[in-house]
């Protein structure tokens, strides 16, 4: 099947290097701390943190830092086709354990030592990148509920199909069976701090797709923060600063 | 789930005894409610509806199926609600299963009739394309973001929004062959049916704490609450289902006097909504 026409454009009418339309909502969820809309294309989540606050199970508290977990969920309408699988199946397990690993990576837990903090990821819509979208949701969810962190976390992937790079891959195409490369990276720090990629790449090639995701999570990261900003603008003005 | 001091539910039962509630609200009031259609593209048709801090999502999913050999002139209709950990840690997990069982359970039985389809909200024999052969199967799915209380009403107001926003496609059934063959059909992608939705009940919620009762309680009303009672009313002004939560027991003539006012509040309500569905569909139509 061709994804990329002679003309250079994708199926849905994107160039290789474009990316899809960016919207973000803060505080979307009155009752939580912290909380967030992401919405990359057709794939939309909400993300919200509830913590720092006492840890619910005494035997999982740690003395020196914050205790962090993480769940995410997918409605049943989310997908195409409508979707009967039960809870904590094993995709969602796995992608709670990424999520949850690049949060903590950013998160300054030693400041929060024996508290606990949740972020728990809903899956509206799925469209491909739904882990890239997750974790860019819960960046803004936690930023919102003024959790400390090193960095804002940023996260796009970027696949190869038809000897074309790609950037941000929709469903269609994640499904062709082609490499996709998820990267999640700290943009002020330059630092990376997620990386998966399925299906074979030659390594040169790999280096222009990982960079192209790279460039994605950076134009992200511009994004989130002016978002960010505007929130926090918007914050000051109900306060009549 | 709620933690207040005693000050605070004082304060609370204090007010709805006066019929002055925490938010300036009073006894028989609703909270402003907002609707959302068209939320979920990849769906026949979905809603998301507003109500203070409570925050539903309801989705519908058509697909086509077989009627059940008992009753072959009618399609089904199924309801499930999820509720999301976004809502509450609480819901973590399998944490959430109860609550959401019981909101399915109380949905069908004030949305769906009885065994026999009688007193549906939506007609079950519109749903059949061929008598015996093919039929539309509803998939309604509920999903709770945000709880604020009175999330039955929500969801309930969310289905009904959603149920609006339904375009089922038209089906053209081939010619048939012969008559023990599953009939060959087409979906049209152009034309789509709307469903009657006028005759789908809302539901009111009366939760009562200490010596009164009140419509769309908070959260922290409802921790406060003695039992509560779910009526679904339609336009017509019928009782179409009934569902009693809470342990502590009423008075016969109590539910009675609580029946009259949810028929009295749910002209307010259906009239309210019916607005607000028609404004979202206008302006999802213009964007």
């Amino acid at each position: 099947m061709e994804y990329v026409s002679p003309e250079g454009l994708r199926l849905d009418g994107r160039r290789p290097m474009e990316m899809r339309q960016l919207r973000a909502e803060i505080g979307t969820v009155a009752k939580a701390n912290g909380s967030a809309v992401f919405e990359m294309g057709n794939t939309k989540v909400i993300a919200a943190v509830y913590g720092p606050r006492e840890v619910q199970n005494r035997s999982q508290q740690i003395n020196d830092q914050a205790l962090v977990r993480c769940e995410y969920s997918m409605a049943n309408f989310s997908t195409g086709d409508r979707m009967r699988k039960p809870k904590g199946d094993r995709r969602s397990t796995e992608i709670s354990l990424v999520i949850r690993q690049t949060m903590e990576a950013c998160i300054l837990t030693h400041l929060m030592p024996r508290s606990q903090i949740d972020i728990f990821v809903q899956v509206l819509q799925a469209d491909g990148g739904t882990r890239s979208a997750c974790i860019n949701a819960a960046t803004l969810a936690l930023a919102d509920a003024g959790i400390p962190m090193r960095d804002i976390v940023t996260s796009c992937s970027a696949g190869y199909l038809n000897s074309t790079p790609l950037l941000d891959l929709n469903y269609i195409e994640d499904s062709a069976g082609g490499p996709d490369v998820t990267v999640g990276i700290l943009p002020k720090l330059d630092k990376v701090t997620l990386l998966q990629m399925d299906a074979k790449l030659p390594v040169d090639i790999f280096e222009t797709v990982m960079g192209l995701a790279i460039e994605g999570c950076k134009a992200i990261a511009n994004y989130i923060r002016e978002v960010l900003l505007e929130n926090t603008k918007q914050l000051e003005y109900r306060r009549g600063l | 789930m709620v933690g207040l001091s005693v000050g605070e539910k004082h304060f609370i039962q204090g007010g709805i005894a006066q019929d002055l509630r925490s938010d300036g609200r009073k006894r028989l009031t609703y909270r402003p409610i907002y609707v959302e259609t068209g939320v979920i593209p990849q769906a026949h048709g979905s809603a998301r509806v507003r109500l203070g801090a409570t925050d539903v999502i309801a989705s519908v999913k058509a697909e086509l199926g077989k009627p059940s050999a008992l009753q072959p002139d009618k399609g089904k209709i199924a309801i499930y609600v999820d509720c999301s950990p976004t809502a509450a840690p609480m819901f973590e997990g399998r944490g959430g299963e109860e609550l959401s069982t019981e909101l399915s359970v109380a949905l069908q039985r004030c949305l769906l009739g009885g065994k026999s389809g009688a007193g549906a909200g939506i007609d079950p024999t519109s749903l059949v394309v061929v008598e015996g052969k093919v039929c539309w199967d509803l998939y309604i799915d509920g999903l709770v973001i945000s709880s604020d209380g009175n999330l039955l009403d929500a969801l309930a107001a969310a289905i009904k929004a959603a149920l609006s926003n339904t375009g089922i496609p038209k089906v053209d059934v081939a010619v048939e062959t012969r008559s023990d063959e599953q009939p060959e059909v087409n979906i049209s992608d152009e034309e789509f049916l709307q469903f009657d939705t006028s005759g789908i009940p809302v539901i009111v919620t009366l939760t009562k704490v200490g010596r009164h009762y009140i419509v769309d309680a908070t959260s922290e009303e409802e921790s406060q609450m003695s039992s509560a009672v779910s009526i679904s009313v339609n336009r017509k002004g019928h009782i179409c289902g009934l569902t009693k939560r809470g342990g502590v027991g009423l008075d016969p003539s109590i539910i009675l006097d609580m029946i009259s006012v949810a028929k009295h509040v749910s002209e307010q309500l259906i009239n309210k909504l019916d607005s607000e569905i028609a404004a979202a569909e206008a302006s999802e139509e213009e964007s």
